[in-house]
């Protein structure tokens, strides 16, 4: 099965977690400004924290495991060894959590709480996730070619990590109009007429007010999930181009709405947008942009999640 | 300065029931044959949420530490032939999922969030912020088995729900946050079921600049 495991990490867990190097890395960019203290929040958001540690115990029996297990122990390690203080807020709602951050740091600057805001968002894949979405039969030899009409879906599963800092009133992009519905139909299918896309999408429709954006997509690879999200797209936004970027990075799980909002920025920063990697024609109907291409035109992109649970998130894009 | 005011509360402290007997001493409260699946955690805050009757608009923020202990332990004593079910019980906010799913009840804004210190001022933070009209701040916490005797999982079963508002009128408590410079202490989840039951006043930095009060009305 297709795992996007980050370079050189073992897939078996370590005690610290083998995948720490790589966060420490990708924290080191964040530019220091006291996060942690009262007027500097910290949203994290994940999935799985170090769960992974978790089966790693209970495979191993070393108890030096334990210590990352739990979300509370997790981030309470990682916020002392990034140097934070402890005004953490921690949110975990599957493959929605980051978008879950980046509403709730919006809000806490919008109501005079912060002066500016870092979420940061990770996942890293381990037996204990592969092993329950291979247990659901999500997962198998294939590839993920996300929104192609095929006989069989298929999803990979990747790493992921990413950060963002929000101010309210200053900086070069701006996050509008962010959005959140929960079906609450099934635990792992979406309700079959659509209606939980739709209403993730009603309100940026409005917001969008005739701006002409293009569409980042959730587009996991799997068959409905990816012929209702085209379907919800293409009605909110006749026509304009779709992208799911799974099929390259992988389903980086809870931080994928944080990876693939950086990925958003410097589609429109540089004025080309990656296409969809993996997927190929036959589409579901739907303008799904295959190859790379040209966003210079566009007024911003709408960047859309979906998780366990009809969970639905999305939020515009766009410059400031 | 946030506010909420507490227009109605639920709250279950069951001590050492076991998960069988909720399941038994709860299930005509759920329609037939769904708490067979569903966790003690599920269980209780389901019954705490149905107490409060969830409207189409109300918002929900979830909180717990260590959530679906009992299906994380299970999950992880099923492989190598891992449990579908469980993996997707142990997800963690399967407990207010497990109830609202069997009510096919929608929700627009759901924010599940964990952590332990400061968890309780974050979540009231998070239910401050929430636009909805009213706010259903749930929670709980479900007793471990081998992962509480290495512990990592809560030793204590409880869930809870309080309905949450603007309007003062009809209010039972009003909590508010202040913004201070004096060093937080910590707030647990528990502590917080306990000072509920007790219906004690409280005011106390329970968060990094962040002053909690509660005032019963």
């Amino acid at each position: 099965m297709p795992l996007a495991v980050a370079g050189g990490r073992a897939f078996d867990e370590a005690a610290p977690p083998n995948w720490f190097p790589a966060l420490r890395e990708l924290a080191a960019t964040i530019p220091p400004d006291g996060w942690g203290t009262a007027r500097r929040p910290v949203f994290v958001t994940s999935s799985n924290f170090g769960v992974g540690s978790l089966y790693a115990f209970r495979t191993t029996g070393n108890p030096a495991h334990l210590a990352y297990g739990t979300p509370h122990a997790c981030v309470d390690w990682l916020t002392h060894e990034l140097g934070w203080g402890a005004n953490v807020a921690t949110l975990s709602h599957a493959c929605v959590s980051a978008h879950l951050g980046l509403l709730l740091a919006t809000r806490a600057l919008q109501a005079g709480l912060a002066e500016r805001a870092l979420v940061f968002s990770f996942d890293f894949i381990s037996p204990f996730v592969t092993g329950g979405f291979n247990a659901l039969k999500i997962l198998n030899a294939g590839f993920p070619a996300p929104y192609s009409e095929r006989p069989t879906g298929s999803i990979g599963l990747g790493d992921g990590a990413a950060f963002a800092v929000l101010t309210r009133d200053h900086g070069d992009f701006a996050l509008t109009a962010q959005s959140l519905h929960n079906e609450m139909h099934h635990f792992t299918a979406n309700r079959s007429d659509g209606a939980g896309f739709a209403a993730c999408l009603a309100p940026l429709r409005s917001a969008a007010n005739g701006r002409k954006l293009w569409l980042k997509g959730h587009g996991t690879g799997t068959l409905e999930a990816g012929r209702l999200e085209c379907a919800a797209l293409t009605a909110a936004f006749p026509d304009r181009p779709i992208v799911s970027w799974k099929g390259s990075l992988g389903h980086t799980l809870g931080s994928c709405g944080l990876v693939e909002l950086a990925l958003a920025l410097e589609s429109i920063r540089s004025g080309h947008a990656p296409g969809t990697i993996g997927g190929a024609a036959p589409f579901f109907p739907a303008a799904i942009s295959a190859d790379a291409f040209d966003v210079s035109a566009f007024d911003g992109a709408v960047c859309a999640s979906n998780a366990f649970g009809g969970a639905h998130a999305a939020f515009i894009l766009s410059h400031a | 300065m946030l506010e909420l005011h507490l227009h109605a509360l639920s709250l279950a402290d069951v001590g050492l029931e076991s998960p069988a007997e909720t399941r038994e001493r709860l299930k005509e409260r759920f329609p037939r044959g769904a708490t067979r699946r569903m966790t003690q955690l599920g269980l209780l805050v389901g019954a705490a949420l149905d107490e409060l009757a969830p409207r189409p608009g109300d918002a929900i923020v979830y909180a717990s530490a260590f959530a679906e202990s009992r299906a994380l332990e299970g999950y992880l004593d099923s492989f190598p032939g891992a449990s579908p079910t469980l993996f997707q019980t142990s997800i963690h906010p399967s407990a207010v999922q497990q109830t609202l799913i069997g009510r096919q009840h929608p929700v627009g804004e759901f924010f599940p969030m964990t952590g332990r210190a400061y968890l309780v001022a974050n979540a009231i933070q998070a239910a401050a912020l929430c636009t909805a009209p009213r706010v259903l701040l749930c929670g709980g916490e479900e007793r471990g088995t081998w992962l509480l005797e290495h512990r990592v999982a809560s030793d204590r079963t409880f869930g809870f729900a309080l309905a949450l508002g603007g309007t003062r009128d009809g209010a039972l408590a009003r909590f508010s946050l202040t913004e201070t410079d004096a060093a937080p202490e910590s707030f647990t989840l528990p502590e917080f079921l306990d000072v509920l039951v007790a219906r004690r006043s409280l005011s106390r930095i329970a968060a990094p600049g962040t002053r909690l009060n509660l005032e019963w009305l």
